[in-house]
């Protein structure tokens, strides 16, 4: 069927796009093999639609392709909760920048800078 | 014992000359962090012979506190005062607060809304707010139930207990995790009755009534010790 065709082209741009990214450094070689692993299962999925009936009725879900819905809600919603753990670090980082540069401004006031406890309380 | 009074601001310069003034005969220096403002804040806690910090972009009361109890610490104060910019606060609660600490009676002490001393101006929306807030605390967040005020900005420490308490929350639940981190140490602790004043204008800037999904969210995200 072509949405296979289409399907398996999309996963396979998917998984050189995480190799690539690998190679590049920027994900690591745990994260590489979690994603190439579920690359693999989908394009499984794409290839042998029954994989998923087996599953389905294993499972206790009417269709196999209810399996692949539900699995699919259940990994965005991890993934979404991971992006903002993540972001939420970024905006920890930024806000521990601002503070730096804010308390540079203080040792500059005093007219030193930074590491100089001696002078501290004489220079207020 | 050299008590510093700290300030976050953000856009508080209609309000914050007069906080200044008044709170001046209560402590030995003030901290200022203008937390981004894009009015005069800054120019207004120099003019009030604040020690002015500025944040490059807003971050936070959680952020800016954290910062002016940095640079207190810094400044060599031996008790840190964390106070409200927009005179909510009633000055005198500094000696009320300050007092337990300068007589070795606790590390940390909260000044709660709710211990005697009626709140002036505080809608009956906004205590039932409060109310459901202390239940939140206290079964979701692991605050002692012996905490009175769930969200009191007026709080005071020693220096001490300034380095210990990590507190890393930038938004509003930096309340929450102060009471939290506090009421888990070994820090002795107590609260003290202040008077708080509501105006409209302070109503208007002050927590919404979403602002409490908002706290849920970071204490979930970004968690507390």
């Amino acid at each position: 069927m072509p949405i296979q065709y289409f399907l398996l082209v999309a996963i396979a741009v998917a998984a050189f796009i995480v190799w690539k990214r690998f190679r590049e450094g920027v994900v690591g070689l745990r994260e590489g093999l979690l994603w190439s692993l579920i690359w693999i299962g989908a394009a499984v999925v794409v290839l042998l639609p029954d994989t998923t009936s087996v599953l389905a009725r294993f499972l206790g879900v009417g269709r196999g392709v209810d399996v692949v819905v539900y699995g699919g809600i259940v990994l965005l919603f991890f993934l979404v909760f991971k992006l903002f753990v993540h972001l939420d670090r970024l905006e920890a980082k930024m806000t521990d920048l601002v503070r730096q540069e804010a308390l540079r401004g203080l040792d500059e006031k005093k007219g030193c800078c930074g590491g100089c406890a001696k002078k501290e309380d004489s220079a207020v | 014992m050299r008590v510093f009074a700290v300030i976050p601001a953000w856009n508080e310069a209609p309000r914050l000359g007069g906080v200044l003034e008044a709170i001046r005969p209560y402590v030995d220096g003030v901290v200022v962090v203008d937390d981004g403002s894009v009015d005069d804040t800054s120019s207004v806690a120099r003019a009030g012979g604040a020690i002015t910090l500025r944040h490059m972009m807003n971050r936070g009361q959680g952020a800016a506190l954290r910062t002016g109890t940095e640079a207190a610490l810094r400044l060599g104060a031996d008790i840190i005062v964390h106070v409200d910019a927009d005179g909510q606060h009633d000055p005198s609660m500094i000696k009320t607060l300050v007092d337990p600490i300068r007589e070795g009676e606790a590390d940390v002490v909260f000044g709660s809304r709710f211990l005697g001393i009626d709140p002036t101006g505080m809608p009956k929306i906004r205590r039932m707010y409060f109310w459901a807030a202390k239940l939140f605390n206290t079964y979701v967040v692991g605050i002692s139930r012996r905490v009175t005020d769930p969200q009191s900005g007026a709080r005071a420490m020693s220096a001490a207990a300034a380095k210990v308490i990590d507190f890393r929350q930038d938004f509003s639940a930096h309340c929450s995790e102060i009471l939290r981190l506090v009421t888990k140490s070994n820090l002795r602790w107590k609260e003290v009755p202040v008077h708080v004043r509501y105006t409209q204008e302070t109503l208007q800037k002050g927590q919404k009534f979403t602002e409490a999904f908002r706290i849920l969210w970071h204490l979930l995200i970004r968690g507390t010790k």
